[in-house]
């Protein structure tokens, strides 16, 4: 398969004028500001053929959105080269733009105040669509999203989930080949992160879709990418399928048992007990060794369990784990 | 390095600008049913107006009464009417300064970046549309005004001669307003620039009182001004209503516009370059 995406020695460094504390730090900043630099992006170098779903993980500040930036067009790289579809992506913006949808979990494509229908209108025309197609495609996308009830409602007054729904089909409105979703679930539930997951994995894969992911939720990369590229400081750490990231670093859960007793004791293979405040119980559950429903019951047929949690370890001390094993 | 998938469905290539075009008027009608739809804000805005003018007019009947006629020679009660169609272009003028400050500051400016079409004209476009939702609204606020106050009304064609001033001399501030937003990309602030602009306005524009009140040297500077072309070339025709006068304050608001959308663009090139090279 071609590459569409090809990035060498790409590199970002961002010069920050240092401010001094006080009164006298100020004024000398002004007179004789003293710069630094960081490497938001490290020689990092890598290809993404057509249909492929990457994921790009690591801890904030390791260089992720900076690199979906330089790709999307909208960030000038400090050295290196990277083309996107043969497109040199800072050179060539408004060409790219035509062929990439890029979603950003925090912020909108929509107009607020306005109902979704009529950002879906303007947006046709700032693609160039013809009517025909456009309605076609917005049908289309309206039924498999299910948001045909809420066309008419000012964005504004939408769940974060509905939105999230609207920006998707926004940004795959005028057929893109390429999809970049940064955070695309943050802060959604459980059922609109799965709905959102659902769609994104199903339409790229009907569509031949090319789709580079950025998340913190490890169940985003799980789920709709077969690759993912591991960033830590700028730099590529590790690049391989999720399947095999799956099974070195992804196999573990976070349970917070909350109870009566000050602590819950469970004699199952595969489980640590981590540090913990009196009357919690926070258990890491190896899910390769035993399952988490196990886990669960084994801790309700003792009872006095208060509450449960189950929560994915922080892609920070997934992240840390890849690179300390990168570095054995 | 070749691509794998088709190139995407787009409208007709020949025509390029007009599909622009169509696209500016899009981003137009949807900031004028976005001003629409806050109908309260309208609604409180027209309002305010009439509060506003109840107070000026009242104002200003008494200064003309007592003093400017001898002096002057304008026509009794003109002078409220002048300063109803300056505070109209005034008040319908949105403030496109802070959406271009808040999409700077916040980044949000990125998401346009990634669009085939340019962010500064469509934000023009979509606020033009706003201002004409505006200028309509409070053009019935003061029709309402003026029926009750029991003045004598500008001629139909003075009316017309004003509506025509009134909307492009918005134009003119909707630009003043838009290169002191792209302020932004230096200062991220564009509180003080904006505060300049506000009163020259008030200056130079004749917000309150006809430039033609100053000097001679400086009501010919003021006369010249982008500001007077916003505001106080549309009040002469509350004062003296006339065909020649309307081209002319017609050819130099136009001028301006030409200027100011150039400032605009250099302005926003230079910010866009540094966008591009630092990230938002």
């Amino acid at each position: 398969m071609s590459a569409v995406i090809s990035v060498q020695d790409l590199r970002k460094q961002y010069r920050y004028a240092k401010r001094g504390r006080g009164l006298i730090g100020a004024l000398r900043g002004a007179v004789a500001p003293e710069h630094q630099t960081i490497d938001a992006v490290d020689a990092i170098s890598f290809e993404i053929a057509a249909g492929e779903r990457v994921a790009i993980i690591g801890p904030n500040g390791a260089g992720k959105s900076t690199t979906l930036k330089i790709l999307s067009g909208i960030l000038e790289p400090s050295a290196g080269a990277a083309r996107v579809f043969g497109l040199v992506p800072w050179l060539q913006r408004k060409t790219l733009a035509y062929r990439i949808g890029v979603v950003f979990g925090q912020r909108s494509q929509l107009w607020a105040e306005l109902p979704a229908r009529d950002s879906f209108a303007l947006l046709r025309r700032i693609y160039d669509q013809d009517a025909a197609t456009f309605a076609r495609r917005l049908d289309s996308l309206v039924a498999r999203f299910e948001v045909g009830d809420l066309l008419g409602q000012p964005v504004q007054r939408m769940s974060l989930g509905q939105r999230m729904r609207c920006e998707i089909i926004a940004s795959l409105l005028h057929s893109p080949s390429l999809l970049f979703l940064d955070e695309p679930t943050i802060g959604l539930d459980i059922t609109a992160k799965a709905a959102i997951r659902d769609f994104i994995t199903e339409h790229a894969a009907g569509e031949g879709q090319t789709v580079v992911l950025t998340s913190h939720d490890t169940r985003d990369i799980e789920l709709v990418c077969d690759r993912v590229i591991v960033i830590n400081a700028g730099r590529i750490v590790v690049d391989q399928p999720t399947d095999q990231l799956r099974r070195q670093f992804l196999g573990r859960k976070l349970v917070t048992l909350q109870s009566a007793a000050a602590r819950i004791t469970i004699d199952l293979p595969g489980i640590l007990v981590r540090p913990s405040a009196p009357h919690t119980t926070i258990l890491e559950v190896d899910t390769r060794l035993v399952r988490v429903e196990q886990v669960i019951a084994t801790a309700l047929k003792d009872g006095g369990i208060e509450d449960i949690t189950i929560e994915d370890p922080p892609m920070e001390e997934v992240v840390r784990e890849i690179y300390a094993s990168s570095h054995q | 390095m070749r691509s794998m998938h088709p190139p995407i469905s787009r409208g007709p290539a020949a025509l390029p600008s007009l599909n622009a075009l169509r696209g500016l008027v899009t981003a137009a009608r949807m900031g004028a049913v976005g001003t629409l739809a806050g109908w309260p804000v309208l609604l409180g805005r027209g309002c305010f107006y009439v509060v506003a003018m109840s107070i000026l007019a009242a104002l200003w009947d008494k200064v003309a009464a007592e003093r400017v006629p001898h002096a002057l020679a304008l026509p009794v009660g003109g002078l409220a009417i002048y300063v109803g169609v300056t505070e109209w272009i005034m008040m319908s003028t949105p403030a496109i300064h802070l959406r271009l400050e808040d999409d700077i500051r916040s980044g949000a400016l990125e998401v346009h970046l990634l669009r085939p079409k340019l962010y500064l004209a469509q934000k023009i476009a979509e606020t033009v549309g706003g201002l004409a939702a505006r200028t309509s609204v409070i053009a019935f606020a003061a029709a309402s005004l003026l029926l009750v106050s029991g003045r004598v009304a500008p001629t139909p064609t003075a009316f017309a001669y004003i509506a025509v001033l009134g909307l492009v001399g918005g134009m003119v501030i909707v630009l003043l307003y838009a290169v002191t937003g792209l302020c932004a990309f230096w200062l991220r602030r564009t509180m003080p620039v904006y505060l300049i602009v506000q009163k020259m306005l008030f200056l130079l524009g004749g917000l309150f009182a006809p430039v033609s009140f100053y000097p001679r040297w400086m009501a010919g500077i003021s006369e010249a001004s982008p500001f007077a072309a916003a505001l106080y070339w549309p009040g002469v025709q509350a004062l003296n209503p006339s065909a020649a006068l309307f081209w002319r304050a017609l050819g130099l608001q136009v001028i301006w516009i030409g200027l100011l959308s150039a400032l605009a663009a250099l302005v926003w090139s230079a910010g866009l370059r540094k966008v591009l090279r630092q990230g938002v």
